[in-house]
């Protein structure tokens, strides 16, 4: 009967070419929207690394060029906000703390491996315990760090692996310039800090020395506030704040806050693209429910003819689900022939995974509606009274 | 063969209500060749179907080889329909977008036949109609005699012990008319082929065993062909 269907449909091809069209599009419109959705609900799966729950973020950012009145302002900040009782930990950063809207990036390289590009995040030693973040193996900055010849690193997985391979990468040196090197000291599993939905790229935290680095000002600082800390003791912290630094503009708000907002960078087209593509599919639909419906008053002493040799109801249900069922198998084999390319050929670079997933699904979903549409004309069809059927022309 | 006690057929809506066949009792032998004659509407197709078990009368008893139908689910009608009914209609009803094999194997389909298996039968009927030269070919590829013999072969295809013939030659001219007679003919001498034709035709209707009238949906005459004939 599957045979006998395909030659059926195969033969009408001309009939169904406009349906056949509609459905190889579809189903391209959802392997793409799929695939997009796919990626970001890996990427979102993946651990980040860090917990951003009780973590506010400041900015501070003064307003006049005084280096050396600010960098005393910045000490004082620091001290003054350590000295909340709400405060458990704090570390000064830079703007591209964990959901900002700020990327750094360095290119380093080790041995054969040349030009690695790796996020770099300056931190100071509370960093980690703002964060809750684990170290999986050397340690994190101390007051050790202090007396290094070298410039202490902190490196992700993602990064020992681009650099060093299976290498054990403690105490590892990677050249900075001709006088001063990194010294690798610890590696934590993971640090994905741009957004939920991406990928996570290389990364090195770099340690924050205010007895050394004496003329940099730092934008970010985070602080890991006790729970129950609320908008009273934002206040209160603002207030005292801006009494020490009357100059300076501070900003205070939540990582919570932060990680919505740049959450809503990937949600927002994703919920446009799925409305667009549910809008296209309710089309499909429409046009397959159509189709099917005339296609069963057109062929009513097909149906006719087909109960007097021996099909019984059921069977011509089955037969016009089936017919609808092949137009879709068509359709879907035009689209897998464009949609195989991708995982084959590692177009934009995502893994093939992503891309086999997103076919599978997407031809699921044409399948699931090419059956609900033929359901019901179907059922119609197999309700026809075979004597009346065939009187008809 | 077939078995027919009483039959009624009422055909109703809110306002009418008109009878189509009126306490019609028919027994069809294995191995007849009966034809039913009467103006149009007066209730052949009807009794066709009944016997066809296509439609089920009001009131009545129908019976395939003793057996009565009245209580058969759906699937086993088809089943019945399938095994035992061959049906030849006066427009074909061919598949357009099937060629002319895969017309014939249609019935074939609806039983658990090897595709190979089908396609041999159906090559064997298409044969015995003189169509082996066009099993390729597409219905509108055909003339009307050649449609109607592959609707024939169609009928023939699943083997079955009763043709009913719906004016068979009505869409023909008198060539074509006899040839399909002929076939139908030889059909039942030689192979023993129940068949019930309905015609206008009274040149074909003499060809037959047997002349059943109806007027009204009523069984007006009942008569051996000889005896019709003088």
């Amino acid at each position: 009967m599957i045979r006998h269907l395909f030659k059926l449909i195969w033969n009408q091809k001309k009939s169904n070419f406009l349906l056949i069209t509609e459905i190889f599009f579809s189903f391209l419109v959802l392997f793409a929207v799929l695939s997009f959705i796919f990626y970001n609900y890996h990427n979102y799966t993946k651990p980040l690394g860090f917990k951003y729950d009780n973590v506010w973020q400041l900015w501070l950012n003064p307003n006049t060029d005084s280096s050396a009145h600010n960098l005393a302002v910045q000490q004082q900040l620091i001290q003054r906000v350590r000295s909340f009782p709400e405060v458990e930990y704090a570390s000064l950063s830079n703007s591209n703390t964990p959901f900002a809207f700020s990327q750094m990036n360095n290119v380093l390289s080790y041995g054969g491996k040349k030009d690695v590009e790796a996020g770099v995040f300056d931190v100071q030693d509370d960093y980690k315990n703002v964060m809750s973040m684990e170290v999986s193996q050397g340690r994190w900055f101390g007051p050790q760090d202090n007396a290094s010849l070298h410039v202490p690193i902190v490196i992700n997985r993602k990064l020992q692996e681009e650099l060093f391979g299976e290498e054990n990468p403690i105490g590892k040196l990677i050249p900075i310039n001709d006088s001063t090197q990194y010294a690798v000291i610890g590696v934590v599993d993971h640090y994905r800090s741009y957004s939920e939905f991406d990928p996570e790229e290389a990364a090195y935290f770099h340690r924050i020395n205010l007895g050394k680095n004496t003329n940099s000002i730092w934008n970010g600082l985070v602080i890991k506030v006790k729970p129950g800390a609320g908008v009273a003791f934002e206040e209160k912290m603002v207030r005292e704040l801006s009494r020490i630094a009357k100059d300076w503009t501070i900003e205070v708000t939540t990582q919570e806050k932060m990680r919505q907002s740049k959450a809503k960078i990937t949600t927002v087209p994703m919920v446009a693209l799925g409305l667009v593509c549910g809008f296209l599919v309710f089309n499909v639909a429409l046009g397959l429910f159509g189709v099917l419906w005339y296609n069963i008053n057109r062929r009513y002493a097909e149906i006719g003819l087909r109960r007097a040799i021996g099909a019984s109801s059921k069977q011509i249900r089955n037969q016009f689900v089936g017919e609808v069922l092949v137009i879709a198998t068509f359709g879907l084999l035009l689209g897998l022939v464009l949609a195989v390319q991708f995982p084959l050929l590692q177009v934009f670079q995502l893994s093939a995974s992503i891309y086999w997933e997103s076919i599978g699904a997407a031809a699921f979903l044409i399948f699931l509606l090419a059956t609900i549409c033929a359901v019901y004309p179907s059922y119609q069809a197999s309700k026809i009274f075979p004597a009346v059927a065939l009187h008809e022309e | 063969m077939i078995q027919l006690i009483d039959i009624e057929k009422v055909y109703r809506t809110k306002t009418i209500e008109t009878v189509a066949l009126n306490r019609v009792n028919l027994q069809v032998e294995r191995g007849e060749f009966v034809s039913i004659m009467g103006p149009s509407g007066c209730g052949k197709s009807t009794l066709l179907n009944i016997m066809g078990l296509l439609d089920e009368p009001t009131s009545g008893y129908v019976a395939i080889d003793g057996q009565p139908v009245k209580t058969h689910s759906d699937s086993k009608l088809a089943k019945l329909r399938n095994e035992k009914i061959g049906f030849v209609f006066q427009s074909y009803h061919l598949i357009h977008d099937l060629s002319v094999v895969d017309n014939v194997e249609l019935p074939l389909l609806y039983r658990k036949v090897s595709g190979g298996e089908r396609r041999k039968r159906a090559l064997e009927a298409l044969e015995k109609v003189g169509l082996s030269a066009r099993t390729k070919h597409f219905p509108n590829q055909l003339s009307g005699g050649q449609r109607q013999r592959v609707a024939i072969a169609r009928a023939l295809a699943g083997n079955p012990e009763i043709i009913l013939a719906d004016e068979p030659t009505g869409n023909l001219d008198s060539v074509m008319g006899d040839e399909i007679m002929d076939i139908l003919l030889r059909l039942n001498q030689e192979e023993g082929t129940t068949i019930v034709m309905v015609t206008h035709d009274e040149n074909m209707a003499l060809k037959t065993n047997r002349l059943i009238r109806f007027f009204d949906g009523q069984q007006v005459a009942d008569s051996r062909v000889l005896e019709a004939q003088i």
